[in-house]
């Protein structure tokens, strides 16, 4: 609490509240998890692709996140760092679960279309019904490509997948996407 | 299927965020529960730790009730031979030389057990503090 001071929690930026958090201001981290957690439970919930699951992980990431929070070295790191936990809390539920994420049923690369420009220009897409449909892997892969922004091989390192797994998940589920897309 | 991953990452970026339905008071009750169990846990580390060197420094304490005296004159008794053999009195080296390695022998034990005590002590410290 003395690393807060008389610091106005709802108005601070949120560098300050990761510094307070780190110094063990409960209230201080319980703001960063009320700005945070659309964010962090939508990440899950497109991974899992279960509310309830997603939502059970993402307090767990946040609590491993407050017992972790001094190893942050700065925070601007934050959201990666985050993110990673995140991650890293989904894919050992789903080792517990016996998931198999490694595996491709058809390894072979699907041909890369074009997208019609009438489906690419004005398409909504339902994106939680539409991820719901592809695999495990593949939403994981999908999820942190193209709605993390994270390349590839950023993902073998959160994943521990190898590149051409990884490249083969993003490429189907985008591929599928696509595909649901222009048959709406 | 660049069009297409530019629609899908604005389809990503527009998707609508859960609310906070509780879910920050639930992280926040949990948390504070972590820490009450985090304090718990350092308070019987310290009780346990302290206990552990109480019972180390009873041990030690009886250990010198019982065998200090002896020890002691052992010590005294081989260090007033190492004087009367160093100004010169002895005449030869072999029998005081004799006598203390017999001294050192019998008190080895004793310095032994205290070893392994103050040892055993360490390294229960150590697994309290892991």
């Amino acid at each position: 609490m003395a690393a807060r001071g008389f610091l106005n929690l709802a108005q601070a930026a949120e560098a300050t509240l990761i510094v307070a958090a780190q110094a063990k201001d409960q209230a201080a981290f319980n703001e960063l998890v009320k700005r945070r957690q659309g964010w962090a439970r939508a990440l899950l919930r497109r991974m899992c692709n279960n509310a309830a699951e997603a939502d059970d992980l993402a307090q767990e990431a946040f609590i491993k996140a407050w017992e972790r929070l001094r190893d942050l070295e700065t925070p601007a790191a934050f959201p990666g760092w985050f993110r990673r936990i995140a991650v890293t809390t989904f894919l050992m539920a789903k080792r517990r679960q016996k998931a198999v994420f490694e595996e491709i049923d058809d390894a072979s690369p699907i041909a890369s279309e074009e997208s019609t420009p009438e489906a690419a220009a004005g398409a909504k897409i339902d994106l939680e019904r539409a991820l719901a449909r592809l695999s495990d892997a593949e939403r994981l892969c999908v999820t942190l490509n193209h709605g993390e922004g994270l390349s590839h091989s950023e993902i073998v390192d959160m994943t521990g997948l190898p590149l051409g797994t990884v490249k083969s998940h993003v490429l189907r589920g985008t591929d599928k996407l696509r595909r649901m897309l222009e048959a709406a | 299927m660049t069009e297409f991953n530019a629609v899908l990452k604005r389809a990503f970026a527009e998707a609508p965020e859960p609310v906070d339905d509780g879910f920050s008071a639930r992280v926040s009750v949990a948390v504070a529960g972590r820490e009450r169990l985090a304090k718990v846990h350092a308070l019987l580390l310290n009780v346990g730790a302290a206990i552990a060197g109480l019972a180390v420094f009873y041990g030690l304490y009886v250990f010198a009730t019982a065998f200090g005296q002896d020890f002691m004159a052992s010590a005294g008794l081989e260090v007033a031979r190492a004087h009367g053999a160093l100004s010169g009195s002895a005449t030869s080296w072999s029998a005081p030389a004799q006598s203390m390695l017999t001294s050192v022998g019998a008190v080895m034990t004793q310095v032994l057990l205290v070893m392994a005590a103050l040892a055993g002590g360490a390294v229960a410290y150590r697994a309290a503090q892991d």
